[in-house]
């Protein structure tokens, strides 16, 4: 098996490849330039490993929730690829490949994976560890409202939204884990069926539309 | 013979298209996502980002299929992409899509400048349009009169210092409660009234080929305002006729300043008709040819991208695969 994942979720921007089992990873980035470096880093990855984009069997892909710019960017990537090469498209979302990568380092009991949302808020779910299973919905809210329903409950935290509001979680234990490894991907998607199409997990659907009603009528 | 496959999501068209390198067009498709925008009054950038995610795939795999083309083994010979000006945000997703594409099958591929695409619409349509070219690129985004001596000669010799032409018409059609895109309705409308029933003053009075629209709009809601009496009808003759008194003023004041053999109209504003109708008798009474578009080439579209991509691969070959969307990307900074 031949397959690819990108991962564009946060302000990095990361590839990994698995050849017949074997998984290189590569970060590219971490300044938000997806449009950028993403397509010239698969290639690069792609030529280390002797292969031509056209062998391609699989494409993974992170659908967020993150950075708009970025699932978009890394969205269209997998889907240009599986259209020029025929490669199976598999998604996954930023928040399970936190919690997967969690458990892979080593992490026990619950943990909740926290993606920087910007304007004061995290895209946040729940995971039990032990055996990897999603405890509640992937949602947007305030770190503050996540502490008090949190309360005394030991819960590890994982990802870029954990790392950014540390001071809000204090007391909590925040992993080291900012970017949502490719390589995680890549083995969480081998269990996974294919799918035709792939839109951002964006989670925030009547936000952009509330605020631009808003805009124009302060106009 | 050998073809571009054209690629365009700038605003709100999700658009592909494949033409050959003698500018026949083999396909064009385009998806709008302009329903999604009707109630807020204007194109809202996030809900067209999203929609070019949606559409960007089943567009460029049509425009393939339609071409007759294979899209494992399309046997092209590059692609092009609109690399700006426009939506940051849609822009990206049309560029990443396009390098993917160049990547996976080790093709060329070009980014091309949006306006650009524009000024090569007439080639499309009529590719025996003699040089020099005049052409009056009127849109919801952009408003300018460009000289051209020959494709990739470009010369603006004006623009709009405020307002697009189109969105004045936007901005007009809300103001008299007349819904988005305002541009058909207050067409449609100006056709049955009469514009003398509302003086208005006419812009950009001076020698500079420069236009500007605010102001207009703020007249038109200045003489409108409390006014029960006035016919909607009216209202719309006397803002086409301003408007298109402006723009017609400057092309005439241009073309008498630069010898040019044909005058083209561009654009979604070229869809209007006392526009249309102004520069064929202005063309006629100047002895020049007229090239007014198709409706379906006045929208935005991929196939005006190929062709402007196909001359931009000949001359300045590929773009490198780190290329950025230039969202504010300058017609005159296309050498
Ligand atoms: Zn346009």
């Amino acid at each position: 098996m031949i397959a690819l994942a990108i991962e564009t979720a946060t302000p990095a921007c990361a590839v990994a490849l698995e050849v017949d089992g074997e998984v290189t990873e590569a970060v590219l980035d971490r300044e938000r330039r997806h449009t950028e470096v993403l397509a010239p880093g698969v290639g690069r990855l792609l030529a280390a490993a002797g292969l031509a984009p056209g062998e391609l069997e699989r494409v993974v892909v992170d659908r967020g929730p993150g950075l708009y710019t970025g699932l978009r960017v890394g969205i269209a990537t997998a889907l240009g690829l599986a259209l020029a090469t025929g490669a199976a498209l598999v998604e996954v979302t930023s928040l399970e490949v936190l919690a997967a990568a969690a458990a892979r380092a080593g992490a026990r009991g619950e943990l909740v994976a926290l993606v920087d949302a910007r304007r004061g808020e995290v895209f946040a779910q729940r995971f039990s560890l032990e055996p990897l299973a999603a405890l509640d919905a992937p949602r947007v809210l305030r770190p503050e409202a996540l502490v008090s329903e949190l309360g005394a409950r030991p819960a590890g935290l994982g990802g870029d939204g954990a790392a950014r509001y540390r001071a809000v979680f204090a007391g909590a234990e925040v992993l080291d884990l900012a970017v949502p490894p490719p390589s995680v991907a890549l083995a969480l998607a081998r269990r996974r069926e294919p799918v035709e199409a792939v839109v951002p997990l964006y989670l925030r659907e009547a936000d952009a539309v509330a605020n631009f009603t808003t805009r124009t009528r302060a106009r | 013979m050998e073809s571009v496959l054209g690629i365009e999501t700038s605003c709100d068209e999700t658009a592909a298209a494949v033409v050959r390198r003698d500018l026949v067009t083999l396909s064009s498709v385009v998806e709008s996502s302009i329903d999604q925008h009707r109630d807020f009054g204007g194109v809202v950038p996030e809900l067209a980002g999203r929609a070019h995610v949606a559409t960007i795939r089943p567009v460029v795999e049509r425009a393939l299929r339609e071409a007759g083309l294979d899209p494992r083994r399309p046997g092209i010979a590059g692609i092009a992409v609109t690399a700006g000006p426009g939506l940051v945000g849609s822009l990206l997703v049309g560029l990443s899509f396009a390098k993917a594409l160049a990547l996976a099958w080790d093709l060329p591929y070009v980014g091309v400048n949006h306006l650009e695409g524009h000024l090569f619409a007439p080639r499309l349509e009529a590719p025996g349009l003699e040089w020099p070219l005049m052409t009056l690129l009127v849109s919801g985004g952009h408003s300018m009169i460009v000289y051209q001596r020959g494709p990739g000669e470009h010369e603006v010799l004006g623009e709009t210092v405020d307002d697009a032409a189109g969105e004045a018409y936007d901005k007009v059609a809300r103001w008299l409660g007349l819904g988005y895109p305002g541009g058909p309705v207050l067409d449609r409308l100006a056709r049955e009234g009469s514009p003398a029933r509302l003086p208005l003053p006419r812009g950009m009075l001076g020698e500079g080929l420069d236009l500007s629209f605010s102001g207009l709009k703020t007249a038109v809601v200045r003489a409108t305002e409390g006014r029960d009496d006035l016919a909607l009808a009216d209202v719309a003759a006397a803002f086409q006729a301003t408007l298109a008194e402006q723009l017609l003023r400057k092309l005439r004041a241009a073309l008498a300043r630069h010898d040019a053999r044909s005058v083209a109209l561009a654009g979604g504003v070229a869809a209007n008709s006392a526009l249309r109708e102004g520069v064929a008798a202005l063309a006629a009474e100047l002895g020049v040819a007229a090239h007014l578009p198709a409706l379906a080439m006045c929208t935005d579209n991929a196939a005006m991208i190929a062709a402007a991509g196909l001359y931009r691969l000949a001359h300045d070959g590929a773009s490198p695969l780190d290329l950025s969307a230039r969202p504010n990307w300058d017609l005159r900074e296309v050498a």
